[in-house]
């Protein structure tokens, strides 16, 4: 999983050299911004299923015709999938503000996304909505700290940029 | 290869579940006291040379015959292959010191160490009882206790801020450790 200290661990070891002082240098540079992104995470993981059903919530009034007969959202096994696959997009955010970097969301999410959304027939308009509803909803200070929030959305249009 | 944050992500992912309150203290953690691990692993990278060569030494004052003809230290080829190796170890548990996590220890380093050392008759009892003084010279320098009784002539003061490094030092022990048990 790639991050911060794995990079700086795989470039010595490529090199065979003992950690210099510039590899400790941008460790303690990441180990400094991580608070932000710890309270970040730690806020969403108490809230999740708040965030993940109101971001549900706005793309299903946005595209209604999603609940028609035959479409994505068209019966309430479908109903918790959508529900499902919102919740676990905004667990791969909370994993990588923990981890620091788009890792886990680049190789549990992105990663042959495409193909499976097209496999399956659905559509991804309604998923950008969903994480845009979330990307704007969030507001510093109520639910977390300015920088938090930046690292947040920083994420969220990551992702957004990933299904657009 | 993984570090403590990847970790976290890694077990999180397999209980599907996102990652807060107990697990996130424990990073916490990890992220106040980041500096203390910056200074290890300096302390041990700025000493290696010196880590490697006592401990390869001390080796063979234990055990002569490790010199004499037909030793597995006795052309200086092989000192040499001893020395390099002593020093690999010691490099990839900086690493893992660094990361925070044993896997770079053990996928990049350990993994058929101890096959590969059978196959070329090194002793491993003797190559345990070298990583065994390097972890203590090591502990000694994290800590700051290493004394110039201990260290004769080769001994350097390490200028850094006291503190206390019980759980740093007791998390490099463990990698240490991991290499012993790995060769035995």
């Amino acid at each position: 999983m790639k991050s911060v200290v794995t990079t700086v661990v795989t470039a010595a070891d490529a090199a065979g050299r003992f950690p210099s002082t510039s590899d400790l240098e941008s460790v303690q540079g990441s180990l400094q911004r991580a608070a932000a992104r710890m309270e970040a995470a730690e806020k969403l993981a108490s809230n999740i299923d708040n965030v993940a059903q109101e971001a549900y919530d706005a793309c299903i009034k946005k595209y209604s015709y999603l609940n028609d007969a035959g479409q994505a959202n068209s019966n309430d096994t479908f109903k918790s999938k959508c529900l499902r696959d919102i919740k676990h997009y905004m667990r791969l955010v909370n994993y990588c503000l923990v981890v620091g970097g788009t890792g886990p969301l680049d190789e549990w999410g992105i990663a042959g996304q495409r193909e499976v959304y097209r496999a399956l027939n659905l559509p991804t308009a309604p998923y950008v909505e969903a994480l845009s509803f979330a990307r704007n909803r969030g507001c510093a200070p109520r639910d977390m700290s300015a920088q938090a929030l930046v690292e947040y959305n920083a994420l969220l249009d990551y992702v957004i940029n990933s299904l657009s | 290869m993984l570090d403590a944050f990847s970790r976290a992500v890694v077990s999180a992912d397999s209980k599907t579940a996102c990652i807060g309150g107990e697990e996130l203290q424990s990073l916490k953690t990890f992220i106040a006291d980041g500096n203390k691990r910056l200074d290890a692993v300096n302390v041990i990278a700025s000493n290696a040379s010196c880590i490697v060569s006592d401990a390869v030494a001390g080796m063979i004052c234990e055990n002569q015959g490790l010199i004499q003809a037909g030793g597995n230290c006795y052309p200086n080829r092989r000192m040499a292959a001893c020395l390099r190796d002593g020093e690999i170890v010691l490099r990839y548990i900086t690493y893992a010191v660094l990361s925070g996590d044993a896997s770079v220890l053990e996928d990049r380093c350990l993994n058929g160490l101890k096959e590969t050392y059978t196959a070329l008759g090194v002793p491993l009892q003797s190559t345990g009882r070298a990583v065994g003084i390097m972890k203590a010279s090591s502990l000694a320098h994290i800590n700051g206790n290493n004394s110039e009784a201990a260290g004769g002539s080769r001994y350097k003061k390490n200028e850094m801020i006291d503190g206390d490094c019980s759980a740093i030092t007791s998390e490099a022990a463990s990698y240490f450790d991991r290499v012993i048990s790995a060769l035995s």
